[in-house]
């Protein structure tokens, strides 16, 4: 038995619960202030050590920071902590140390909301489209924090990833495992953010809507958009990649330009297969 | 051929007429118990108590419009305090909010421990209604009694069956009309809608984009205090007020929810209907619409009566039990129970 009073225990019965798309993150709460902090990277996060709610730290004095223009790539083992870096950026766990910064003002305090409308957009690696809406319902609660019109941009979305435009009227969550994808893209692109922050977004796709995906990717990278990735396939991701981080047990293990990465003769052994 | 007549009358004015309403008062109760499932995801039991308090305020604020004089003329001054009742509800069930669920969801507790939880709001509210109003049966009911009674509906067709059309079966059937249909137009075309249905279906997500989670479960349970007021003071009206029977609706109203589909609007509508049309039909004696329908050599002696009215809420048991052999999801997709 468990010695957490609010686990578990007696949660099958659907009739009495619907635990389904219960929320897990252990956000920063509300009412922080931002604070200046001139210099540095675009996005970075800086030194940070923290884990989930009261359990032990996954992340130890981890640096993760992309710049304007650049594509940056986080790569490493399973449960190296690379989703958990992408979370603690994006302010969905408490950090015990360390800080974020975005265009030069201290963001540790704000809550994910905040920085959302501060221009983060962020796509998590699973259930990142709500899966009971349509298409449109999607990229229109992408842009829930804007009050200007959102028209032109989802035009711009659909332009981006046409067979979104096709399906707008059904539910996400009918869609394939790429059109799903495209869906959590493009969610995330209708904030019209300054930063884009993928969680492995070729995950379960098929090799050949894979290079697609990639391709779009860079295509949004050129429009000026900085990137900060998490990829699985870390050789074809170090390739595009301006900086490459590889962690290791929630720590930087390797830092460098993706060159850099993809010609170190270690990272070569340990992480890309020779 | 009269005989027909005279039989789809009695049928209307037996059957018909009364599950239909009744069915709209399940109805509006199981909207508010599926709305709290789908977003706040649990099984709220306070959900009877709730709707008791706000009818209570309903028929508080009543009495005095009554002793002032005011009135709306044929219809019921009840109507007029309405208003007033939702918002003494809204008042309380973001009071129960504040003060005992958003401690345990800032522990992210499972929904089981909130059930539990609405069950102890349920005997403080139990408390709470019958302290202050007192645990008998209360009359608020004013204006016209009927739209038409049986005997003008006698006069006007010459069929020896009467038809009555009650006020408040009328006002019950035209209330719960117009509430589905600004709910379903809040939750389908407006943002806030939309960011409610986006919460339900992924929170972390929902938070992603930007909505702000405290401020969709205050919404929540704006609508829930207005959806329970509403069906409270309906039920009230054409039945009467008395505190104890607002506990017992629970059951019918979980169950038509759960017949619909939890978690699903469209379904809890229709379960409402489908509890209320079994309760009445299988507790009716058919024994004269029989008698009127078979020729008379097979009329029948006894009341025709599947089940005495005292075994009603047994009913929607048995009809909960095949839904959910049969179709564990409920008639319309909601969540497998």
């Amino acid at each position: 038995m468990s010695s957490d009073p609010y686990s578990d225990r007696g949660n099958k019965d659907l009739s009495l619960g619907n635990p389904k798309g219960m929320g897990t993150a252990t956000p920063v709460k509300p009412g922080g202030k931002a604070y200046p902090a001139v210099g540095g990277p675009f996005l970075i996060g800086e030194n940070m050590t923290g884990g989930y709610g009261a359990g032990p730290d996954i992340l130890h004095d981890c640096t993760i920071a992309v710049d304007r223009g650049e594509i940056a790539v986080i790569v490493g083992p399973n449960g190296a902590g690379k989703s958990t870096g992408m979370k603690a950026v994006f302010g969905m766990l408490n950090l015990r140390e360390g800080h974020v910064k975005l265009d030069g003002e201290d963001i540790t305090q704000l809550s994910p909301q905040d920085r959302v409308a501060r221009g983060m957009g962020f796509v998590p690696q699973t259930s990142n489209i709500f899966t009971s809406m349509t298409v449109e319902e999607n990229l229109e609660m992408g842009a829930f924090i804007r009050t200007d019109d959102i028209s032109g941009t989802m035009a711009q979305i659909y332009d981006l990833f046409p067979i979104l435009k096709e399906k707008r009227l059904q539910a996400a969550g009918e869609l394939s495992g790429g059109q799903r994808q495209q869906v959590a893209v493009g969610r995330a692109l209708m904030t019209q953010p300054k930063v884009l922050m993928l969680d492995e977004p070729t995950a379960g796709v098929s090799p050949i809507v894979m290079d697609e995906l990639f391709d779009r990717i860079i295509e949004v990278a050129r429009t000026g958009i900085p990137i900060l990735m998490v990829e699985q396939n870390a050789r074809q991701a170090l390739e595009i990649a301006d900086k490459g981080y590889v962690l290791v047990q929630g720590r930087n293990a390797y830092t460098g330009t993706g060159k850099e990465l993809l010609n170190d003769p270690e990272v070569r052994k340990s992480f890309l297969g020779g | 051929m009269m005989d027909l007549l005279n039989a789809i009358v009695a049928l209307s004015n037996f059957v018909i007429i009364p599950a239909m309403s009744y069915g709209a008062q399940l109805a509006l109760g199981a909207l508010g118990v599926t709305l709290i499932y789908g977003i706040l995801r649990f099984s709220n039991f306070a959900h009877g108590d709730t709707m008791a308090f706000g009818a209570m305020v309903t028929v508080l604020v009543t009495w005095l419009f009554q002793s002032w004089g005011l009135s709306l003329g044929p219809l019921p001054t009840a109507l007029l305090a309405l208003p007033f009742g939702i918002l003494g509800c809204m008042a309380l069930v973001l009071t129960t909010d504040r003060i005992v669920y958003r401690f345990y969801r800032a522990q992210k507790a499972k929904p089981v421990i909130f059930v539990i939880v609405s069950l102890g709001v349920t005997f403080i509210l139990n408390g709470l209604v019958r302290f202050i109003i007192g645990p008998d049966d209360q009359r608020f009911l004013d204006g016209e009694r009927f739209i038409i009674s049986a005997r003008t509906f006698k006069e006007m067709t010459g069929l020896r069956e009467g038809l009555a059309f009650k006020t408040t079966q009328g006002i019950t059937i035209i209330t719960a009309v117009i509430v589905v249909a600004l709910l379903f137009w809040f939750l389908n075309r407006t943002r806030t809608g939309k960011s409610m249905r986006a919460y339900s279906d992924n929170e972390d997500l929902a938070l992603l984009s930007g909505i702000n989670p405290e401020r969709v479960v205050m919404i929540t349970w704006l609508i829930v205090a207005g959806l329970a007021t509403i069906a409270g003071v309906l039920y009230g009206l054409d039945k009467s007020f008395k505190p104890f029977t607002y506990f017992q609706l629970l059951l019918p109203i979980f169950a038509s929810a759960i017949v619909g589909g939890l978690g699903n609007p469209l379904g809890a509508i229709a379960g409402g209907f489908v509890i209320a049309f079994s309760e009445v039909t299988v507790t009716y004696a058919w024994k004269k619409v029989a008698t009127y329908v078979l020729p008379e050599s097979m009329a029948p002696d006894t009341l025709v009566q599947l089940m005495s009215t005292d075994y009603k809420l047994a009913v929607s048991f048995v009809i909960l039990l095949i839904v959910l052999l049969v179709k564990p999801t409920g008639l319309f997709a909601g969540k497998a129970v």
